[in-house]
């Protein structure tokens, strides 16, 4: 039962990604009063995509196509360490967060080299800013998980996540607030979003994650798009499970899990609310204005895992 | 029986110097010395493996029959070692069965075949030593047969004056060594007489010894800011043998520096620790900083073997901070971490250091600018070469990530210590070492990509081809090490845990360690049928050039070199690299237009000339004004003598 | 009832976090305005801070200083703050001559040095550890404020922060000052943030500009 509750939720993982996509584009569109497209639009981009053939760069090896698979498993193995409706993950009882972590960076350090088998001047500048922004968001990523990690005296996601069921929702602790703080910085600039990087631009010099796919295309395409959905999703369900997990399920029951996925799906709704507005309102930060950006992060992380030493 | 196997393993490597020398008139034997040198590494892995995970101890004593005090023991520490060093070179040789004779000929072949199986038995020496006699005599012979294979490539002023820094601070290591191990006599016979009376030493004695061996050890493993010699020395030794210094000798000086401060004093204060951690945090992000602003392949990766060895240290130090805690389950953890990245950097250093060689033979060339598209033309150097960096980097399910992983969780352990400076730095120092893989991802990303992938940058990158099997057989083993240690660590860490327990007596390998050799292989499995099924689902493909939104006439050089992708990396961290710039140009008619624009940076890293250049200023100095002592007049000099006679005649009667 | 007191009680006792954060984001602001805004978040939990512990300890003069505070720091101060950045039409970036992360590295630390530092008194005066910390990172703060950014208003912002800290230090160890010394500071301080509002207009008219740091004729 818990196996098959688990599979239910990397497999919504999977298929509502591109979902909140659409929702944060159609909702950015409404707030910068324009009409927008259709929330549904990610999944007739994939399906187009699919069906295409794949156009190869004459010049390129096979890191080219391998780069995308490797993507999209590394992305989709990490969704598997996260719980959304109940305390547990498919891999939670060893998946510790520094294996997330080095998993996202296996998908994004493959990502970097397939940019530079295009041969093109853009898939070599998007991967040198994607290593400039990837390692200094490291750190503080690694640092705020640290952080709860102490707090919560687990190792894995899962662990964190049923100790932060019982904690007191009121009882705010100093290092969670600074870890939060933290990791949301660190998820704007590890998921592309304004104000690190604009998904959506098409001006060349104001690419970083865009650049890298630029030659890409047909089912590759599909897998690194659909990729960067599963991240954008796994991180926000991060960071939902790891601060505001309270409403997830505690017995497998129908009605509980009913209930873990409407309480999720509400959850989840914020947070795209909240993202859309964030991207609306503040401009894109200049390329060497990024690594200030996450200075504070990292200040924030390296606070909050002093306090859990002071606050003991 | 492995007593006869070990004996048997020194005898046949000592032969292969003397079958070189006998053999040098007769071509048809030409092959025999690697034949014969890789058959005695088979048995010493053999040996190794039967010290290491069976627990056999062996002793070669010739103390008894000679007059000097020369032993060999073996124990797990040792054996652990020694199926390091054998292993490594294993695969190493094979290479350089091939490599050898494309590059070098006549008597600088034979001299290469001559050193080369000395060269391993010194660090063989050095690892399996009892006594500190044979211990030393194994260390400056490590120094001067390292110093003999570099010069074998040539002997311009430049490469003389890098060897002669090499051998200059390899001395002083040495010497601050020997005077760690003077300050144990009487009692220096061999080991076990050094280990009981440690015990009986006073505090500021064992912090003499201590600080004596940080600093003689660290010299010879390259810690920052006694790293000089490294890239000076790595990048001009021929591949194989700087495969072998990067990979196998910078390991002896982790041995060393372990027998010490584990088995000989058993730890410290807890400041012992934070300055070991210290130099680890330093050497760890210097190298890679370093690393990321070198365009010259070789010095690259010697830049990030002071990388690893910082990981390395960090991890000692976290086991000398937990000992001083007393917490010796975590402390095993954090000795089994940094014991195990010297095996798993050992093996992926060497990879690319041959690889590197690879490079050169194909390419002729090891300048990042020069080469790319290299993986469409040298197919399995490439996917060697890609398992290398991926181990190196760090990421799931190559060694380099099981390591790593270890450490992180022992740093995350310090939370559960008392002492509120171990809760607070150990878990900041996890935030570092995730800096240093991060800046590591970005190096290795920009060293794969400009060599191997897009398009070649000049004629000879284009015209490189594959390289022979033996040098394809020789990287290809290390790189299925490096994917066994990575899915199945399990392999490696069962026995990790009984070589701690008998350095930390007591504690076994906490839980923690063996739960990752649980899932790793799982998950391998999982992704290796994801990746299976996609590739198999999207058959068609279709070859177009290549598109950079419909710029025409696109051709190689548009594509970023490896300067231009680390230069975001360099500005932020722009206080490391103090460079002198000069832009000069030369103007036409148009102010916009100019005949030329040259521009010169040169690098000379702040350690030189902040700390180094100073200091020789200063002795040289002190030099000048000694020499007016000696003023030829042999009057004075009787004065001398007489005015330490009275001094003495003083100091007698009044003291 | 009874929920509502129990969730506002914890949210009280763990308030030290919302300063801290305050400090923080104060620290990385970089428009003027926000920064006005997170004084007045401060000052609100200030005042919930005094209105919690009127409660406790039963002092009717309680509820007045906070009704004050509430006008004053809340409304009152921040209001004006922004009617006169609205009239200057100055750039609206803060001026800092430190960048955005190494403030909030200063900041880090000054929170840092300030827990050390109330460590040995922790049971000899009232008050518990995260309130008389995040006290003294006010005053910290605000001193750190008024040192690194240049522009005049900011000066301002940073004293009204270190009166915060002082405010608040005042509060967790005695229950505040008598009331008459409280309705005086609070009145000295309206004063003063007006006849600064006042003078950074007569600053900007004679010199153009209302960068502080190029105000040296006094150089001897």
């Amino acid at each position: 039962m818990k196996l098959a509750i688990n599979t239910v939720q990397i497999l919504l993982l999977l298929l509502l990604a591109p979902l909140v996509r659409g929702v944060i584009a159609r909702l950015k569109a409404r707030i910068q009063n324009r009409h927008g497209a259709s929330v549904w639009r990610p999944y007739a981009d994939l399906l187009k995509l699919f069906r295409k053939e794949d156009l190869v760069p004459d010049s390129a090896s096979f890191v080219f196509r391998l780069a995308p698979i490797v993507l999209f498993t590394s992305t989709l193995v990490a969704a598997a360490f996260v719980p959304l409706l109940h305390g547990s993950a498919l891999l939670d009882a060893t998946g510790d967060f520094v294996l997330l972590v080095y998993l996202l960076a296996l998908g994004r350090f493959f990502l970097m080299l397939g940019a530079m088998d295009g041969g093109s001047s853009f898939g070599g500048m998007g991967a040198s800013r994607e290593a400039l922004v990837s390692t200094l968001a490291e750190a503080p990523f690694l640092l705020a998980l640290v952080s709860v990690a102490i707090a919560a005296r687990s190792n894995s996601i899962a662990g964190m996540v049923r100790w932060t069921l019982v904690q007191d929702f009121f009882q705010f602790s100093a290092v969670h607030a600074l870890a939060f703080a933290a990791l949301a910085l660190v998820a704007i600039a590890e998921t592309g979003r304004v104000p690190v990087d604009n998904p959506t631009t098409h001006l060349e010099l104001t690419m970083i994650h865009e650049a890298m796919v630029l030659e890409y295309s047909g089912p590759s395409l599909a897998l690194i798009e659909w990729a960067s959905a599963i991240k954008l999703t796994v991180i926000m369900a991060l960071l939902i499970a790891l601060f505001v997990p309270w409403g997830a399920a505690s017995s497998l029951s129908a009605m509980a899990i009913g209930i873990a996925s409407l309480v999720l799906l509400v959850k989840i709704a914020a947070l795209v609310l909240t993202l859309a507005l964030v991207e609306s309102s503040v401009a894109k930060l200049r390329m060497y204005l990024v690594p200030d950006f996450l200075g504070v992060a990292s200040a924030l992380a390296i606070l909050a895992v002093v306090f859990t030493a002071l606050m003991r | 029986m492995t007593q006869v196997a070990f004996s048997l393993f020194l005898v046949a490597t000592l032969s292969v110097p003397l079958v070189t020398l006998m053999s040098h008139r007769w071509t048809k034997a030409r092959a025999l010395p690697p034949i014969l040198l890789m058959g005695s590494l088979a048995v010493g892995i053999a040996v190794a493996a039967a010290g290491f995970y069976g627990g056999q101890k062996f002793v070669v004593d010739v103390s008894q029959v000679a007059s000097f005090s020369f032993a060999l023991s073996v124990d797990r520490l040792s054996a652990f070692f020694l199926l390091l060093i054998c292993s490594v070179s294993l695969p190493v040789i094979l290479f350089s069965s091939s490599y050898i004779p494309r590059h070098y000929s006549g008597a600088r072949r034979h001299w290469l075949w001559v050193l080369l199986p000395l060269f391993l038995m010194s660090m063989v020496l050095v690892a399996t030593a009892s006594t500190p006699f044979a211990f030393l005599f194994g260390w400056e012979l490590m120094t001067l047969f390292s110093a003999g294979l570099i010069l074998i490539d040539g002997d311009s002023e430049q490469r003389r004056h890098n060897i002669f820094v090499y051998l200059l601070m390899m001395h002083a290591g040495a010497a601050a060594v020997i005077g760690a191990f003077l300050l144990f006599l009487p009692h220096a016979g061999n080991f076990a007489e050094m280990r009981a009376s440690a015990a009986a030493m006073p505090p500021s004695l064992r912090t003499a010894v201590f600080l004596l061996a940080f600093v003689g050890f660290g010299t010879k493993a390259g810690i920052v800011p006694l790293h000089l010699w490294l890239p000076r020395a790595h990048p001009i030794a021929p591949s194989p043998v700087s495969a072998l210094m990067s990979g196998v000798m910078l390991k002896t000086a982790i041995y060393g520096f372990v027998r010490f401060a584990f088995d000989f004093l058993g730890g410290g204060p807890s400041w012992w620790g934070y300055l070991v951690l210290l130099a680890g945090c330093v050497s760890g992000l210097l190298g890679v900083l370093y690393a990321i602003a070198e365009h010259d392949l070789k010095r690259l990766l010697a830049y990030h073997s002071v990388e690893n060895i910082g990981i390395i240290y960090l991890g000692l130090g976290a086991a000398l901070v937990f000992t001083a805690n007393h917490a010796p389950l975590w402390a095993a953890l954090a000795l089994a971490a940094a014991l195990l990245h010297c095996l798993n950097h050992a093996i992926f250093k060497s990879l690319l250091f041959l690889g590197a060689g690879a490079i050169s033979d194909a390419a002729h060339t090891l300048d990042l600018e020069e080469l790319g598209g290299l993986q469409k033309r040298m197919r399995v150097t490439g996917a060697v070469f890609l398992i290398a960096c991926c181990s190196i980097v760090g990421l799931p399910l190559f060694n380099g990530f099981v390591s790593e992983w270890l450490t992180f969780r022992s740093f995350l352990a310090g939370s559960e210590m008392t002492s509120l400076s171990a809760a607070i730095i150990l878990p900041l120092a996890a935030g570092v070492l995730a800096l240093i893989g991060g800046l590591a991802a970005a190096c290795f990303a920009k060293v794969y990509g400009v060599a191997f992938l897009g398009r070649p940058r000049s004629r000879e990158a284009e015209s490189a081809n594959e390289v022979s099997l033996p040098m394809q057989a020789g990287m290809g083993a290390l790189a299925t090490a490096c994917v066994v240690i990575g899915v199945f660590p399990g392999l490696v860490l069962r026995s990790m845990g009984k070589l701690t327990e008998e350095l930390l007596p007591g504690v076994a390998l906490p839980q923690a360690a063996t739960s990752l050799s649980g899932v790793l292989p799982g998950i391998a499995l999982f992704v290796l049928v994801l990746v299976a099924a996609i590739a198999a689902l999207k058959r068609t493909k279709k070859l177009t050039a290549t598109w950079a939104c419909g710029l025409p006439g696109l051709n190689e050089r548009m594509q970023y070199t490896s300067t231009a992708f680390s230069k975001p990396l360099r500005k932020v961290f722009s206080q490391v690299y103090k460079s002198d710039r000069t832009v000069e140009v030369v103007p036409g008619g148009p102010p916009y237009f100019p005949v030329s624009i040259s521009y010169r940076s040169v690098r000379t890293t702040s350690f030189e000339k902040s700390l180094y250049r100073p200091g020789v200023d200063a002795i040289v100095a002190a030099a000048h004004r000694l020499r007016q002592l000696q003023t030829g007049n042999i009057q004075i000099y009787l004065l001398y003598i007489f005015a330490a006679l009275i001094a003495l005649l003083v100091f007698m009667r009044f003291v | 009832m009874g929920l509502f007191e129990t969730a506002a009680a914890k949210a009280l006792a763990s308030s030290g976090v919302f300063l801290f954060m305050t400090v923080l984001l104060i620290a990385a602001a970089k428009r003027t305005s926000t920064c006005i805004g997170l004084f007045s978040v401060q000052s609100l939990v200030i005042t919930a801070q005094i209105v919690a512990a009127s409660r406790m300890h039963h002092l009717a003069e309680g509820f007045v200083i906070a009704a004050m505070v509430l006008t004053v720091k809340v409304v009152a101060i921040p209001y004006a703050l922004y009617r006169i950045v609205e009239e200057l039409k100055a750039p609206r970036d803060v001026s800092s001559s430190t960048s955005s992360s190494q403030s909030v590295f200063i900041a880090a630390g000054l929170i840092l040095l300030s827990f050390f530092a109330v460590r040995p008194y922790i049971g000899v005066l009232g008050g518990d550890q995260a309130m008389l910390a995040a006290s003294v990172a006010l005053v910290l703060t605000g001193g750190f404020l008024m040192i690194s950014r240049k522009k005049a208003l900011m000066q301002v912002v940073g004293l009204l922060v270190l009166d915060n800290g002082i405010f608040l230090a005042a509060l967790t160890t005695t229950f505040g000052m008598p009331l008459v010394i409280e309705i005086g500071i609070v009145f000295d301080l309206l004063m003063g943030v007006f006849l600064m509002g006042l003078f950074v207009f007569r600053i900007r008219d004679t010199f153009n500009h209302v960068d502080v740091s190029k105000l040296r004729r006094l150089r001897g």
